[in-house]
């Protein structure tokens, strides 16, 4: 298959666009891609592509797409302690305190699986102190999934101990305070 | 005071040429972005809520065992003090805007950094030479669990640790990798691979910074994504793809050396003879020259030089140590002449700082 941008050399690289509704393809060659403005490399950029980026997708169809015009001026949820509107927070790529996260919950998840190939979970290191009950809850998720792996595959006793290891580690997460406190 | 005695007193751990891949990759720094709970993020912090998380900082870092930092507030520093510290790399440029209550605390070797007040209340930077991504991580993740000790963090669950920028959040870790690859440049292969190595959640780009162009080819590698990977897993993914780079540059040297050795040779004795033999010498003549001579060295066609000469040079040659040396402002042709000057001088010793101060002491 030929570049479909210089029609010259041979397509080498893939660019899929995913929208809400559709798929859009592009092939081009390693040249054209490299300097293809949906595949911007440009060494100084680093910083400041990420304001671009979010900037750019304000005035696209991404996240307001599913929302009606009027609602289009609204600057979203702000937050309470630094003043930052989710409008703002796109149009200059920072957040201004660690409320921010809290007050954007809702819409950070498609922020960073853009940002982050796709990831929206931490997976790293864990401070010290709320290393205890991460371990738990970790635990916990996975005696879950290996029940139901045992349930789907018919095996009711191996099921039925992990449940009672589940709840066990429950109680164990439900001792160590309030569910809801997560910072 | 002669260009030797000015070198040895500034040269920072990172800068000799030591550490597994050296002739290669020049030095690995691993950066976490913390934030403090509690404290609005620099950018919409006062003057007087800065200086307060800079107290707090300072606080935890003196409880540090076994290592001792010093704590310097950029406000003190001379602009040419400031510019001193971006050239080592100890500092960004970011956080020397005088206007921000911007400090940072360096340990005694200067392999740590800690900068407060940049982008984030808190970045530990660590440096080591060579190729050390395990040691460096090791280095800089033990200060940040002796800081959590009595700092409170901003961490979320799913975010895990919070920053100002969301490209940051997560692991908060920057690891990169500085690396002379002059032979994937010659042969242009390396504009194919820097296309191949964005898809991996990897970035390339030039050291200097500014340009497309790498200068002095030399380039640095880091990871993008800090969000839904550990940090093993990501400088795992730095390693492997160093390690393939390192691979593929070699085998570029050596085809290069094996189809047009004279021409070869021709092009590194005549950055050599610039130079040793030069008058005036902008940087970027200066910073192609160096690399053309590093290849030189790496493939032992050039001999009798040593390799941290050139790490010292490619640091001191910047505009500015040459005024800190001449301890007056210098106009841009005063600089191009005053590096000739510290080129002849250092290349005709052949020898290192560190080098001859073991001879004198033998």
């Amino acid at each position: 298959m030929l570049c479909e941008n210089c029609k010259e050399r041979t397509a080498t690289v893939t660019f899929k666009k995913e929208t809400p509704n559709d798929v859009t393809e592009r092939h081009l060659c390693d040249k054209c891609a490299f300097y293809s403005q949906t595949f911007s490399f440009s060494p100084d950029q680093e910083p400041l592509s990420i304001q671009q980026f979010l900037t750019h997708w304000l005035d696209g169809t991404d996240l307001f797409s599913d929302q009606k015009l009027d609602e289009k001026v609204d600057s979203g949820p702000e937050c309470p302690d630094c003043g930052l509107t989710f409008h703002r927070f796109l149009d200059i790529g920072k957040f201004g305190c660690a409320t921010c996260y809290e007050t954007f919950r809702e819409q950070l998840p498609r922020v960073f699986a853009k940002l982050h190939n796709g990831h929206t979970q931490h997976r790293g290191k864990i401070p010290a102190s709320l290393n205890e009950r991460f371990a738990l809850k970790r635990k916990l998720e996975d005696i879950r999934t290996k029940m139901r792996y045992a349930v789907d595959e018919e095996r009711f006793e191996e099921a039925a101990t992990l449940r009672d290891e589940a709840n066990q580690v429950k109680q164990q997460l439900d001792a160590g305070g309030d569910d809801q406190h997560v910072i | 005071m002669s260009f030797e005695k000015f070198i040895k007193q500034e040269l920072t751990g990172w800068m000799v040429a030591e550490g597994e891949h050296a002739d290669i990759v020049l030095s690995t720094r691993i950066r976490l972005a913390r934030n403090l709970q509690d404290h609005l993020f620099p950018i919409s912090a006062t003057f007087e809520e800065a200086k307060r998380v800079s107290e707090v900082v300072n606080q935890a870092v003196d409880t540090i065992d076994n290592q001792k930092f010093t704590a310097t507030d950029m406000a003190d520093l001379s602009t040419l003090e400031r510019q001193i510290l971006v050239e080592k790399h100890l500092v960004s440029p970011q956080l020397t805007d005088p206007k921000k209550h911007g400090s940072v605390l360096l340990s005694e070797d200067e392999t740590i950094s800690i900068m407060v007040n940049e982008e984030d209340h808190i970045r530990v930077q660590c440096i080591y030479p060579g190729f050390q991504i395990d040691q460096a991580y090791k280095h800089a993740d033990q200060v940040d669990s002796e800081l959590e000790k009595s700092l409170d963090y901003a961490f979320d669950e799913s975010f895990g640790y919070l920053t100002s920028c969301p490209s940051n959040t997560g692991t908060g870790m920057r690891a990169s990798v500085m690396m002379h690859l002059p032979a994937l440049t010659i042969t242009k292969q390396i504009e194919r691979i820097i296309p191949a190595i964005s898809r991996l959640g990897m970035i390339v780009r030039g050291s200097y910074g500014e340009g497309s162009e790498a200068l002095g080819n030399i380039y640095q590698i880091s990871n993008q994504i800090t969000l839904g990977k550990s940090e093993q897993e990501v400088l795992k993914d730095l390693e492997s793809i160093s390690k393939r780079l390192i691979a593929h540059e070699k085998k570029s040297r050596e085809l290069l050396l094996s189809k047009s050795e004279v021409h070869l040779e021709n092009r590194l004795y005549r950055a050599l003879g610039t130079l040793t033999h030069s008058r005036i010498l902008p940087s970027a003549e200066a910073a192609k020259c160096l690399s053309d001579v590093r290849l030189g060295i790496d493939l032992g066609i050039i001999k009798n030089i040593d390799m941290t000469i050139l790490n010292e040079l490619m640091i001191f040659m910047q505009s500015g140590f040459l005024q800190q040396y001449a301890g007056e402002e210098l106009t841009s042709d005063e600089r191009d002449i005053l590096r000739a000057q510290l080129f002849r001088d250092r290349l005709a010793r052949k020898n290192s700082v560190e080098q001859q101060q073991d001879a004198d002491e033998s």
